[in-house]
């Protein structure tokens, strides 16, 4: 049994009340915060000397069966430096609309990370750049497939499912321009760049 | 030897088999049914299994087949090997229709051909609703003697076509309604083949 990560009581102190309770699951710290303060907890925990979570390792969600407790979206932290992790767990009211500000702008990663927990929970990220579904195809129209509410084989016939994926039409929503690295060219770091310019295999001697 | 109606060939309904037809569907068979070019579609661990079949331990190439074709434009058969989300549907039906007359196709493995333990809301349930499907190979996944098991059955299958029957090689291209057939029809068609949780397709 390992002790409760000092991240926590350094949390505590720093937020009070929005830190709602914390937990010890599989040697793992686990800390509770509250939907309004979850983007600047997660981005103190970021950016704070002695705290430097800089790697997103995932963000994911859970819905329990019991109707009333709350759907929980999982961030799931990790210091390289430090080679410490943290578990911070964000509860949404389901009687709310499952709304959350999204943490784009702490890690990149977030963003496809973001975009399954929308696909499959139908939480909303406020201020996602991208935000449409990212493992179902964008037509699909039958919610959001992990929710416990929602059937096992869906919710339309089998008949209507293969009507409705035959008519789906793929080049509509993935095009080859989506694919450009023009795009993002600029953002690459100088010596991909350089490499990118002088062709894969680098110059001939 | 494919006669198209379409294309402006001869018509050949009003022919019955005789001499020189069943002699020239003898030779033309027998042709195509060892030059096989398969149109790898592997998705899953069955795919694994294909590429056993391909590689020199089962050597495929005895069949014919040792030219795998990764363009469907120079295909003559589809093996479907692995599971097939209803996302990939489309892209299935795209590469059969690019697929040029004659062609077969075989379903490799239980999900390929009822959805095997995937019967859930993102998995087709068969690619018989998607493409018309030859050989039903069964397995999970199947051993490559069974592939090579199915394969030989298409080819006897394909030894026993006739070009006096034009609707063998009749292109079905699909209408705006896709393959939607009403779900009392389905179940009509399928009744004994549903899989054991659900015993029709339409459910």
């Amino acid at each position: 049994m390992t002790d409760v990560s000092p991240s926590v009581g350094a949390l505590t102190a720093e937020f009070g009340s929005a830190i709602l309770r914390n937990a010890i699951s599989c040697d793992h710290s686990i800390v509770y915060v509250t939907r309004e303060r979850a983007h600047d907890v997660l981005a103190w925990l970021k950016d704070t000397p002695g705290q430097e979570f800089n790697f997103l390792t995932d963000i994911t969600a859970v819905e329990y069966r019991d109707a009333e407790r709350p759907l929980e979206v999982v961030y799931q932290l990790r210091s390289l430096g430090r080679k410490a992790d943290l578990r911070v767990k964000v509860p949404l009211d389901k009687t709310e609309p499952l709304q959350l500000e999204t943490v784009y702008d702490l890690w990149k990663g977030a963003d496809w990370l973001e975009r399954e927990v929308y696909d499959m929970f139908g939480v909303t990220f406020v201020g996602h750049p991208d935000l449409r579904r990212i493992l179902m195809w964008e037509t699909y129209g039958e919610g959001y497939p992990l929710r416990k509410d929602f059937p096992l084989r869906g919710h339309f016939s089998r008949a209507e499912q293969v009507r409705q994926a035959l008519a789906a039409n793929p080049e509509a929503q993935y095009s080859l321009e989506e694919l450009a690295l023009a795009q993002s060219m600029q953002d690459l770091p100088a010596d991909m760049k350089e490499r990118l310019r002088r062709g894969e295999r680098g110059l001939v001697p | 030897m494919v006669v198209e109606p379409e294309a402006g060939g001869v018509e050949l309904s009003g022919v019955s088999p005789n001499w020189v037809t069943t002699r020239l569907d003898f030779l033309t068979n027998w042709a195509r049914s060892n030059s096989l070019w398969p149109m790898p579609f592997g998705t899953a661990c069955c795919a694994i299994e294909f590429m056993a079949t391909a590689a020199s331990r089962f050597d495929l190439a005895r069949f014919g087949m040792e030219r795998l074709s990764y363009s469907p434009r120079q295909a003559d058969v589809l093996i479907c090997s692995g599971r097939l989300p209803f996302k990939l549907a489309p892209v299935i039906r795209r590469i059969w229709d690019q697929m040029p007359q004659p062609k077969w196709s075989i379903s490799m493995g239980a999900c390929a051909s009822t959805g095997g333990i995937f019967d859930n809301y993102a998995m087709v349930q068969g690619i018989d609703t998607i493409i018309p499907v030859d050989v039903y190979v069964p397995g999970c996944p199947p051993r490559p003697e069974g592939l090579m098991y199915g394969i030989m059955l298409l080819q006897k299958k394909i030894k026993g076509e006739t070009f006096t029957d034009q609707d063998l090689r009749r292109e079905q291209v699909l209408d705006e309604a896709g393959m939607f057939l009403p779900p009392e029809r389905v179940d009509e068609l399928s009744e004994p083949f549903g899989n054991s949780i659900h015993q029709t397709r339409s459910g």
